[in-house]
């Protein structure tokens, strides 16, 4: 019997639970749009790999001395010489041997602009015979001014087969005729360019001298014939079986692609919390509607449990549904997704479905719901039977002390729990960090409806004034049920919130760096490259050269292991360094010699060294070398904590690649300016900067990341608005009567519109300023907890903050439209009519 | 707002009586199609005598309050006129209606007469507040002790009386000095005591403000404060009554105590 209930309150109230539905379709949708997106990308790399490399049986390369950084994309193993192919050519065995060139190059296409992407790679490579490509028109490259190029490239740049096209490398540009089209199937964004190996040898990497060394076999086993290699070999080189080499590449991909999914996911789950508040919001709602309803259920016979049960009944069905639809929105997102990544190339579309997707939406949108159900379910439960009989009736309701209590305890808890996380705390100090979040937000949400009487009580305090008796009317509707105002004001906190705090380290960030770079930068001009992996240091010599340049300094960076443990370092001419970086010794000096390291004082503390401590130190290319401590300077962000000898470094490094240059002129001004680009003329990916502009480059890049978080928050924003909607919309069917009434004694259409949008809007700038008060605060923890890391000052963006107050209000009045206009249309008669 | 037809009503005036406030000429409300049909009026004829007390009174779904409805402009009807003074309703759009609703008519209704949020004297003075208009202090401060309301009017309506309630209401239906007052069984929530309060302070307002009301009720009782009752059955005007008393009335409705046809 009590199913029939449920199942006919679900029918009956449809356009409401649909709107709750909502709130969960899209969070669902952002969870299973993650999942089916990078369960797709991760099975197109997987056929991708599949064919890179399918004939290799064992690959020959250099031992990695020193682990690279997660963050680098440059391969820190070094070359192996191009005569070790021949001896490997006399293993037993070995039928074929192919020696590999991959480095940097790009296209620059006919409009002069660079084709690249953001995030795939640009390879240069040496053209193969039988590789892992094939020529899909024209032919091989063959000499020093060839090159063939993949195919989506050539359409994007624009060339056909016979053109002249400009390839961007690390060293010069070179101008180069176009003779063959690759084929190499879909490849998301990433370039291919190939050359023919001598000249690839000369532009990527270092004439004689190959990456790696692939081997055919002739019909040995792979592991079989790794084993025989490896014996010849030299103690620094290695030997791999393919298998092995296709698993770490794969490897690699599916490491970014977890990183990728765990990110997206973080901001679905954040979307699904939002609609918790919502779902919480709307089942309270219907329970208070319907208190004689369930109060006639118990007065008939009815259990409590029934009734709790009835509800949650409901709260299944919409939890159901609103995943059901959150699935298939999520497919639809994910081929969103993959549409915007693609290159335009065949293959790049079809999307992977796994049990994953399905597994994630139900459990997370049944369980959300449910979860949020259960208060309202509970406290439908307690209507006591005679609330049947009786014609006001108000739900019983949990007293204001103990809420506070609740919800204070529930905050500072979470603030602990902030702090900690900030301060890397545990094992998981971001879990930490999200679950204190969480609490702070849900303890918030709990002390919400206390804060709402005095801050709505001054918000709307000049709607009487401003908008007459309609305004009054919105500011005590607002202020009639304090726990509605609060959940619905608490769903939109969340998303302005997290925007906030990010906006608060961003302009803090801002703020240290270019506090940093005025105190620490004293070279005229940085030079600077717009592509991956730094640029040849020949750039910087030909910028020497140029008229009014005093000093252009390459700078270098690394990895070395100091005792065994990895460490980066800097590096470059100490004079250009000193004076660029304003590097202010404190003890020893700057003459290092070819085996002198710098550090700064928190390094030297933290480990001890001394002037004149001898450090063992191993560098990429294996070699072994102690390393003397000539002196200590003070914290410099520019430089960061080692600054190793030049000399040391290049001896170690087969390719040095400057990541920066610092040029002192005699004169600053345009003229030197244009100097230095024009001495700059062949390296169109550098670009010459002064202080100001070094400044806001950095500035843009921190934009960048802020635009990109603020995308992933909409959706959550996006529910909050829903959740609005859905409240007031609910509000204005509880107040047919009194809706009725007003319409009766002359309030009109217009004037009724506007008394529901001024409520909006109050609710959802209550909203706002919730949420940008935790926004400061959290934005304020993180300050504080890096304030040695570098982000030393805070600042507070208190424009951009007025923005999202006024955005804020904007939601609330888009959000009434909806509900304003069912209201104004809202029949007078049945509005009053008495039953 | 054009003022059609001034001739009109003068053929609808009743003998003996003075100046029409309201007069409805043949108006048929018909409610669903088909089977489902419902006559709520069925040509109705009749006129609202200024500064008189009006009873409509007729059995349940006798179509009394839809009459009533269709007179205040809060519901259309499917032909024939119906005018407020000499304004013709049909011809109005809600903008206008509205606006007549709020500076020409009172409205007193059966429950849910104040709007909660609002305190006694904020309900009182709320069409003129909605309108922009300043309330006239005097009257107010008249209609209030009228109504015996001054200690009360901080209040909000959850902390009055239900005859406490419906004295605000009438408050503030008077306060605006309205042409014509509609009260929709404005006792029929009340016990006997605070209904006879309500129904006295009607009929004053009548003799000594001059007041023009009409009062659908189905309480003998309560007609017998009226001037003249009209009895309505089945969506028709079938007879009428000057200086009822309850008496009366009670042996007049006997007669017309038939099954009527249910209409909301």
């Amino acid at each position: 019997m009590m199913t029939k209930v449920t199942l006919r309150n679900l029918t009956a109230h449809k356009l409401r639970l649909a709107l709750t539905a909502l709130s969960v379709v899209l969070g669902v949708a952002m969870v299973a749009g993650t999942f089916i997106f990078t369960d797709s990308m991760s099975k197109q790399f997987d056929d991708l790999f599949a064919g890179i490399g399918k004939n290799v049986a064992v690959d020959v390369r250099a031992k990695q001395a020193v682990q690279s950084g997660s963050d680098e994309q440059v391969s820190s193993r070094p070359p192996v010489p191009a005569a070790l192919a021949d001896e490997l050519r006399k293993v037993e065995g070995v039928k074929d041997v192919v020696g590999n060139v991959g480095g940097y190059a790009a296209v620059i296409g006919k409009n002069g602009k660079t084709v690249a992407t953001l995030g795939p790679p640009q390879m240069g490579m040496n053209w193969v015979n039988g590789g892992d490509y094939d020529i899909q028109s024209g032919r091989a490259p063959q000499g020093p001014s060839e090159v063939a190029i993949d195919e989506a490239t050539m359409k994007k740049a624009g060339y056909g087969l016979g053109d002249r096209a400009r390839i961007l490398l690390q060293g010069p540009t070179q101008t180069m005729t176009v003779v063959g089209v690759i084929k190499t199937g879909n490849m998301m964004g990433a370039t291919v360019t190939a050359f023919d190996t001598a000249t690839a040898q000369r532009l990527l990497l270092k004439p004689g001298y190959f990456n790696d060394i692939q081997l055919v076999s002739s019909g040995v086993g792979e592991t079989v014939l790794r084993d025989r290699v490896a014996r010849t070999l030299p103690g620094d080189v290695e030997a791999i079986t393919g298998s092995a080499l296709r698993d770490e590449l794969k490897d690699d991909i599916q490491q970014l692609l977890s990183f990728l999914q765990v990110l997206l996911l973080v901001f679905g789950l954040i979307a699904v919390f939002v609609g918790a508040f919502i779902i919480f919001n709307t089942f309270s709602m219907l329970v208070a509607q319907r208190t004689r309803e369930l109060a006639l259920l118990r007065a008939i016979g009815a259990s409590r449990r029934q009734v709790t049960r009835a509800v949650m009944g409901e709260a299944l069905g919409v939890g159901i549904v609103g995943s059901t639809i959150g699935l298939l929105a999520g497919v639809g997102l994910a081929a969103g997704l993959q549409a915007l990544m693609s290159d335009g190339s065949e293959g790049s579309t079809g999307l992977t479905f796994t049990v994953t997707p399905v597994i994630w939406s139900y459990a997370v949108g049944v369980t959300i719901t449910l979860i949020s159900a259960y208060f309202p379910s509970r406290r439908a439960a307690k209507i006591a039977p005679v609330a049947a009989m009786r014609d006001d009736v108000a739900l019983p309701q949990r007293s204001l002390r103990r809420r506070a209590g609740i919800g204070s305890a529930l905050t500072v808890l979470g603030a602990g729990l902030v702090v900690a996380g900030i301060a890397d705390a545990g094992p998981e100090p971001l879990l930490l960090l999200g679950i204190g979040v969480g609490m702070v937000f849900i303890g918030v949400a709990v002390l919400a409806p206390i804060l709402s009487k005095p801050v709505i009580r001054v918000l709307g305090g000049v709607f009487p004034r401003l908008f007459g008796t309609p305004g009054r009317l919105a500011r005590e509707n607002a202020l009639r049920n304090p726990r509605r105002t609060a959940a619905t004001a608490s769903a939109l906190m969340i998303g302005l919130a997290l925007v906030s705090a990010i906006n608060v380290v961003n302009s803090s960030a801002v703020a240290s760096i270019g506090r940093s770079v005025d105190r620490q930068f004293g070279a005229d001009y940085m030079i600077i490259s717009e592509t991956q992996g730094g640029f040849s240091p020949d750039a910087i010599k030909a910028v020497g050269q140029a008229p009014g340049v005093d000093q252009a300094t390459a700078m270098y960076v690394g990895n070395i292991n100091v005792n065994g443990k990895r460490a980066s370092v800097l590096s470059g001419d100490m004079a250009g360094i000193t004076e660029g970086a304003k590097l202010k010794m404190l003890s020893g000096s700057t003459d290092l010699g070819a085996d002198g390291l710098l550090v700064d004082e928190d390094t030297a503390k933290s480990n001890d060294y001394k002037v004149g401590s001898t450090l063992p130190a191993q560098f990429t290319d294996g070699a072994r070398q102690q390393l003397r401590v000539a002196g200590i300077y003070e914290k410099n962000d520019v430089i960061g904590s080692r600054l190793l000898s030049e000399q040391a470094y290049l001896a170690h490094t087969a390719k040095p690649l400057a990541f920066m240059g610092m040029v002192q002129v005699a004169t600053p001004g345009t003229a030197s300016k244009q100097a230095v680009e024009g001495a700059l003329r062949d390296y169109p990916n550098l670009q010459v900067q002064d202080r100001s502009e070094v400044k806001e480059s950095f500035q843009k890049q921190l934009d960048q990341v802020v635009v990109f978080f603020t995308i992933l928050l909409a959706m959550s924003i996006i529910i909050a608005a829903v959740g609005v909607i859905n409240t007031l919309a609910l509000s204005v069917v509880e107040r047919t009567r009194e809706i009725g009434l007003l319409r009766a004694v002359g309030v009109s259409r217009r004037q009724l519109r506007r008394m529901i949008r001024l409520e909006s809007v109050v609710i959802a700038v209550f909203g706002a300023l919730l949420g940008i008060g935790i926004g400061v605060a959290l934005g304020a923890a993180v300050q504080n907890g890096l304030a040695d890391q570098g982000l030393d000052i805070l600042k507070i963006p208190v424009v951009t903050l007025v923005v999202y107050v006024v955005l804020g209000g904007v939601i609330g009045m888009l959000a009434a439209l909806w509900p304003a206009w069912r209201a104004g249309r809202m029949d007078v008669l049945k509005a009053i009519a008495t039953e | 707002m054009k003022n059609t037809a001034p001739t009109s009503a003068e053929g609808l005036e009743q003998p003996g009586a003075g100046p029409l406030a309201a007069q409805v000429r043949e108006i048929s409300k018909i409610y669903g199609t088909g089977d489902a049909e419902v006559i709520a009026l069925d040509h109705v004829t009749v006129g609202i005598p200024k500064s008189r007390f009006t009873a409509i009174m007729g059995p349940s779904g006798s179509g009394k309050s839809t009459l009533m409805h269709c007179m205040a402009g809060l519901d259309s009807i499917d032909s024939g006129q119906v005018f407020l003074g000499d304004v013709e309703l049909s011809r109005l759009d809600d903008k206008r209606l509205t606006r007549l609703r709020r500076d020409k008519v009172g409205f007193v209704f059966q429950a849910f007469n104040l709007v909660p949020t609002l305190t006694a004297l904020e309900n009182i003075t709320l069409p003129m507040d909605i309108a922009g208009r300043k309330p006239d202090t005097n009257w107010l401060d008249h209609v209030i002790d009228t109504v015996g309301l001054r200690p009360r009017l901080k209040h909000r309506p959850s902390e009055l009386s239900g005859g406490q309630q419906q004295r605000v209401a009438c408050a503030r239906a008077l306060a605006g000095r309205p042409e014509i007052i509609f009260a929709d069984e404005p006792t029929g929530n009340l016990d006997s005591r605070s209904g006879a309060e309500i129904l006295s302070f009607l009929r004053n307002s009548v003799q000594e403000m001059g007041q023009t009301i009409v009062m659908v009720t189905h309480d003998p009782a309560a007609a017998a404060y009226s001037d003249e009752v009209l009895f309505l059955t089945d969506g028709r005007i079938v007879d009428q009554m000057v200086e009822p008393t309850a008496e009366k009335v009670l042996e007049r409705m006997k007669g017309f105590d038939l099954p009527g046809v249910t209409a909301s």
